[in-house]
């Protein structure tokens, strides 16, 4: 059986990426009636909405009726460190309590209450109950939710497809280009519109929650290639608690339900060290405290010899932990032999969320380029420099709803689309060169050594020598490129797979580090070790493009019935140097 | 040694490795005519899985060995094959677990035309759980951006199968599944008993009519083969009596 060297597809709206924010929005073309195409990179089943756990954020109001979208948007903003857009922030919150009913009417299989409402729980800085969930695996519930209801209505999804250009004419997208991994067969495809859905860049650190192929920085480069631009690309949620062994499995989560239940922080000297920086709420701080904590206990050689600081929940009763952590103490059990209910885990930093992404308009979420979108944690707007747990869930929900709309309106309004094939052919030539290269310098050497440097220069703590250190050693990274070497097995294109993923992240770390560069302040997640306050200057948003350079962006005001509702945001504990 | 921890890094935890001896059925249908054993040598540590085995095989040693991979921590259902004679997912199966002073055989699962080595064709498997409409189909109306209620017991009712990832470990360990391969399955009955015991849902009737057939739930001997090779601990057995109860006296 021979296979054709290039499959070329139809469809009104593409969607890349077929994780939660690509699947709703799928189903809403689908019931629109508009012909739509999945495309993603990994099984349906397992994209990385699936690792979710904790819960999705709406103020039903069912539990807590004081509650209402007003102050779950007060409580947003302000945790944001006040660069979230006020306009994203409002349709995410108003939004939200459909996005809640729209997934239970697709079978969400919501935990309840006694009377048969969906159960909410507290999330860290959120004041009230407003938290659904599904036992501690609530993305996999969503996202096999999900699955279910595209497949119900017949929505073509295409696992294992790999993207590797969007296909632009005179400013408008008009499809995107790629190769199947399992046998190189190259995808061509035309659309009228694309939703990008394809992640964020957390896998560019060394230490990360993201799995080896997932959030290398594709939509980045997807969108910067076909003229779109990246908004705070410096700001990336670092998680206080992953795991440091095995290699392979660093920076796996252990979920922040373990010091929500009482577990305690230690450095390798046995010191409880959050009384140093916040005595209040201590371990219960919030993550960007927490992990600076930690940040700052490693770097000033009060780390474990690994490099890591003890998370220890083994004075709490046994039957607490088998109950309320039965993850946690599973994924210990399983991968270092630990029985978390004796002993404690060594956990350090990882890279969790990429709270900037591409930039899109806050009502529609369209890029700038014709027919081009950007949804889900590849787009930006919501979180600003801190973003609460739950609230990236739910932003696919709603906004997966309002770009379908807007795709398909874009769609049915077109009367003629130029393609170009000028284009096409460079997206085949980029292919068959990297599938040329024979190169002695081996991708995922130059991969690692990306991930060193942003973990060195670009983590939890950056300054300007540092940034300017990283720039240089990416330029040697990125100098070789001609001489890599691309050889895939008669068993999959991994490797051409990877080269791409490479690509990919040279660009978002070279985006990181210029914005971390420009961002002269320390706010939320991004502690400069050189401006260690924060400048009410720099309450803008970072924008930057292809040419390195990086504009700022004016943030609108806050509607005064959010602003009322916002108490004060607290500075107390955040940089002790 | 009460300052160790100021010490060099003792090497008392330099963690032990053995040697242990895989022997994987191959095959490659455009030169095998039948699947043939092969062994393989492989350094591995207590902690390491029998993914990690695979893959230490195939980027050191042979790079045409061929299987399905993914998350790698029992979620994703891609690696689901039969190890020892059990079938167990290749990611969540430790060394430790095995008894290595003999050699670990690895091959695929069965019922399910192989491809290539621990590859099967997956489509039947599939065809199989589309059949049972594994979706909620609802016609109550709870009124817009309203949520429909569920009790705590109505909602536990159906939890234990919710927690399926279709990896067919259940299916291709029933000696039934094997004898024609057109029986149902387990797996296809347990998404159906997830819908059909979920309150909210008014498709019952529809898909235990397609269960009443004679591929459907009869064909389950209880041999509880599926129930122990769940990866997630799923009692299917159990999920595919109430489902024959169901049948006969109607959705509960």
């Amino acid at each position: 059986m021979s296979h054709p060297a290039e499959r070329r597809l139809s469809t009104s709206v593409l969607i890349i990426g077929s994780g939660g924010s690509g699947l709703r929005a799928a189903i809403e073309l689908a019931d629109r009636g508009v012909d739509v195409t999945v495309l993603g990179k990994r099984p349906r089943g397992d994209a990385h909405t699936s690792l979710a756990a904790g819960g999705i954020n709406a103020a039903l109001g069912t539990m807590d009726p004081q509650d209402s979208w007003q102050q779950h948007a007060a409580d947003t903003l302000r945790e944001s460190y006040l660069l979230a857009d006020p306009r994203t922030v409002e349709i995410v919150t108003r939004g939200a309590a459909q996005g809640i009913a729209d997934l239970e009417q697709l079978g969400m299989p919501f935990a309840r209450e006694s009377d048969g409402r969906i159960s909410q729980r507290f999330f860290g800085a959120h004041s009230y109950r407003r938290t659904a969930f599904s036992g501690d695996y609530t993305g996999l519930s969503i996202q096999r939710t999900l699955v279910d209801a595209a497949e119900q209505r017949g929505v073509r999804i295409l696992d294992d497809v790999y993207v590797t250009r969007l296909l632009t004419s005179d400013g408008a997208v008009f499809g995107a280009y790629g190769f199947v991994q399992q046998d190189g067969t190259r995808v061509l495809i035309h659309a009228d519109a694309v939703i990008l859905a394809a992640g964020g860049h957390n896998r560019i650190w060394r230490r990360t929650s993201s799995r080896r192929n997932e959030n290398t920085g594709d939509a980045f480069r997807l969108a910067v290639l076909a003229g779109g631009r990246i908004r705070d690309a410096e700001l990336v949620q670092f998680h206080p608690s992953g795991i440091i062994e095995p290699e392979t499995d660093a920076g796996t989560l252990v979920s922040e339900a373990a010091r929500g239940e009482g577990g305690v922080l230690r450095n390798a000297r046995g010191e409880r060290f959050m009384e140093r920086y916040d005595p209040v709420r201590m371990e219960l701080s919030t993550r960007d405290r927490v992990a600076l904590a930690a940040y700052t206990e490693i770097a000033e050689g009060r780390g474990t010899e690994r490099g890591g600081v003890w998370l220890d929940v083994s004075h709490l009763p046994r039957e607490v932990i088998m109950e309320r952590l039965p993850r946690v103490y599973q994924t210990l059990l399983e991968l270092q032999m630990r029985d978390i209910t004796r002993e404690p885990i060594e956990i350090a930093p990882t890279a969790h969320y990429s709270m900037g992404g591409v930039w899109v308009r806050p009502e529609d979420h369209g890029t700038g380029v014709d027919g081009l979108y950007a949804i889900g944690e590849a787009a930006s707007g919501l979180h600003g420099a801190n973003r609460l747990g739950g609230n990236s869930l739910i932003e696919l929900l709603v906004y997966g709803r309002i770009v379908a709309a807007s795709a398909a309106e874009y769609s049915a309004a077109l009367t003629a689309q130029p393609r170009s094939r000028a284009a096409e052919d460079e997206a085949r030539a980029e292919v068959d060169g990297l599938l040329a290269a024979d190169g002695p310098v081996n991708v995922r050497v130059l991969q690692r050594a990306l991930r060193e440097l942003m973990t060195r220069y670009a983590g939890v703590v950056r300054s300007e020598e540092g940034l300017l250190a990283g720039l240089a050693e990416l330029d040697r990274i990125e100098g070789q490129l001609d001489d890599i070497g691309v050889h895939p097995d008669i068993a999959a294109y991994q490797d051409l797979a990877h080269a791409f993923d490479l690509l990919s992240s040279i660009l978002a770390a070279r985006a990181t580090l210029q914005s971390a560069l420009e961002r002269r302040e320390t706010r939320g997640c991004h502690n400069r070790s050189d401006y260690p306050e924060q400048d009410p200057a720099l309450r803008v948003n970072l924008v930057w493009s292809a040419d390195g350079g990086v504009v700022r962006e004016e943030i609108p005001p806050i509607p005064e019935e959010i602003a009322a509702l916002m108490s004060e945001v607290s500075v107390d504990g955040k940089l002790v140097e | 040694m009460s300052t160790a921890t100021l010490d060099a890094p003792t090497q008392d935890d330099a963690v032990q490795s053995f040697t242990v001896t895989f022997i994987i059925r191959r095959f490659d249908p455009e030169v095998d005519d039948e699947p043939r054993w092969q062994d393989f040598d492989v350094e591995m540590f207590a902690t390491d899985r029998v993914l990690d085995a695979l893959h230490k095989i195939k980027w050191e040693q042979d790079g045409s060995l061929t299987f399905r991979r993914s998350c790698a921590h029992g979620i994703c259902g891609s690696d689901a094959m039969r190890i020892n004679g059990r079938n167990r997912l290749a990611c969540k199966t430790l060394i430790k677990d095995l008894d290595i002073s003999k050699p670990i055989y690895v091959e695929a699962i069965k019922g399910l035309p192989l491809e290539k080595d621990l590859v099967v064709d997956m489509e039947p498997f599939f065809e199989s759980y589309r059949e049972v409409q594994p979706f909620l189909i609802a016609r109550s109306e709870p009124g817009a951006g309203k949520e429909r209620v569920q009790s705590v017991a109505d909602r536990a009712r159906f939890d234990d199968t919710t927690k399926c990832i279709l990896c067919a470990a259940c299916t291709s360990s029933c000696p039934v599944f094997w004898t024609d391969g057109q029986y149902f399955g387990p797996a296809a009955i347990v998404n159906a008993h997830r819908f059909i015991f979920d309150s909210r849902d008014d498709a019952a009737k529809v898909r235990l009519d397609i269960l009443n057939d004679k591929e459907g739930v009869w064909r389950c001997r209880t041999t509880f083969n599926c129930t122990e090779a769940c990866p997630r601990g799923i009692q299917i057995t159990q999920a595919i009596a109430e489902v024959k109860q169901a049948v006969m006296r109607g959705k509960p």
